[in-house]
């Protein structure tokens, strides 16, 4: 038998391992599948944070919840997220700036990074006054 | 007299100089009986424990402080969980400084990195399960730390996680795997691992006309050993069950402060303090599997011990072996301390 030809030995072995490894693949995207599911609502992206007038000039409030931090500055409300850019600690919130507890990234009044491991600013979030004189924020 | 299944686990006699304790360690042995008291207790501590965010902490302080033995249980299964990772980390470093990986063995030294994999992340597992304020940060890393792989790093955070953040899904997903997924794939190993040291031949030793002490000790001789080991092994791991309570600290509230600093469990710290240094996926992911990928690989791509060097300390030709183990265990010891300092 010249060595060209496939013996019906190795054929029906390569086929088995063929069907086998076919067989195997999908039952791992089939298992893939069944865990890469969330059954769980999404967090919210909205929260309403009452009367703005709870909110005078100049101050500073702390929303653990979302976490985040409310501003209420001369030009209008503005939030800045407590969620380390690095890997999603909450910081806190201290009069030079902001600290994570996890990897010692420091953050200016501002949410700009001055010291690492962070390399981006905590983000800013959007803050609404409604029609009828309430706050809404956005972490979207 | 009819074999019995003791007979499978220790051969009639051994190398009377490898079978001392300043050999081996006692380290393979004291991993079995742990893992056994692990075992015993963690199935005791399913009959009380609540997976679920609201009641995991309280049903813990019922195990503890209200069911008779219960704080016992709970503090034996952690520390016989620590001593299980120390212990195999001393194993496989005991088995590198001795050379005792040569083949035939090289498969077993596999499946103990396997073992040793498996028993840091059952650690970890068991771990979260507190749901406190002690893990809650750990448990928000570490998964943040899959989304950084590119490609797949989304899908494997929401298979691990079950969301898009830690919830019910997590505590139920790491609950299953703790108690059965990574404990199934553990019983399996270690039976393999002890099967495997029985056909490679049981301890390292050189060729018979090579040894220099031919002398050997009965499996009776051994099993006293053994009972010894056990015995010293839980009178310590009772002492500290009494004295040393296991942490629980409040449950996870999203209001709860941040606090001053937020550690890792003590065998992440080096992976935490390599964090501080920057790009999560480089030094979280990339370095940690390096580590692991290295040590792994010793017995195939380091100079190999040679036979007549083996049963022995520090054999001359597996040298490099050594001391790359060495390195890398004294960088970790390094960066555990420093990440234990004060943050500054």
């Amino acid at each position: 038998m010249s060595n060209r030809t496939l013996s019906r030995r190795d054929f029906l072995k390569l086929a088995s391992a063929a069907i086998l490894t076919a067989s195997g693949l999908l039952g791992l995207e089939g298992l893939f599948r069944f865990l890469n599911t969330q059954t769980e609502p999404l967090p919210p992206t909205e929260f309403d944070l009452g009367l703005a007038s709870n909110y005078p000039p100049g101050s500073r409030t702390l929303l653990p919840d979302i976490p985040a931090l409310l501003l209420h500055a001369q030009s209008g409300y503005s939030a800045i997220s407590l969620v380390c850019t690095h890997l999603g600690c909450s910081v806190e919130s201290k009069p030079e700036g902001f600290a994570c507890p996890c990897h010692g990234s420091r953050f200016d009044p501002q949410g700009n990074v001055t010291r690492g491991p962070a390399n981006k600013p905590l983000r800013s979030l959007r803050v609404e006054v409604t029609s009828d004189n309430e706050l809404r924020l956005y972490t979207t | 007299m009819r074999p019995s299944f003791f007979h499978h686990l220790h051969p009639p006699t051994i190398p009377a100089r490898q079978a001392r304790l300043r050999y081996t360690l006692a380290a393979g042995g004291l991993a079995v009986f742990l893992v056994l008291i692990l075992g015993i207790t963690g199935i005791l501590e399913i009959f009380y424990y609540i997976p679920t965010p609201t009641e995991a902490g309280n049903s813990i302080q019922t195990l503890t402080f209200l069911v008779p033995f219960g704080g016992l249980v709970r503090n034996l299964h952690f520390w016989s969980a620590q001593f299980l990772v120390i212990v195999s980390i001393v194993h496989p470093l005991r088995v590198i400084l001795t050379g005792a990986y040569a083949p035939p063995r090289q498969f077993n030294y596999l499946l103990g990195m396997g073992l040793l994999v498996l028993a840091i992340l059952l650690d970890f597992s068991g771990y979260v399960l507190r749901w406190d304020e002690g893990i809650r940060w750990a448990l928000v890393t570490g998964t943040n730390l899959l989304k950084s792989i590119p490609l797949i790093g989304n899908a494997l955070y929401t298979i691990l996680v079950g969301g898009t953040q830690p919830g019910l899904a997590t505590l139920i997903r790491f609950y299953g795997w703790h108690i059965f997924g990574m404990t199934l794939a553990a019983g399996i190993l270690v039976a393999w691992h002890i099967f495997r040291l029985r056909r490679d031949g049981g301890i390292a030793v050189p060729p018979p006309p090579l040894r220099e002490d031919q002398t050997r000790i009965t499996r009776f001789e051994l099993l006293r050993r053994e009972i010894l080991a056990m015995l010293l092994a839980s009178t310590a791991l009772l002492l500290l069950s009494t004295f040393a309570p296991a942490p629980l600290a409040a449950p996870i509230t999203a209001s709860a402060p941040a606090s001053e600093t937020a550690r890792a469990p003590w065998f992440f710290l080096w992976v935490q303090q390599m964090l501080k240094l920057g790009n999560p996926f480089f030094w979280g992911v990339v370095v940690p599997l390096a580590v692991l990928v290295l040590f792994s690989l010793i017995p195939y791509i380091f100079p190999k011990p040679v036979k007549p060097e083996l049963g022995r300390w520090f054999p001359k030709s597996n040298r490099i072996a050594q001391g790359v183990a060495l390195f890398i265990l004294l960088s970790i010891i390094t960066l555990t301390l420093l990440a234990l300092l004060p943050a500054s």
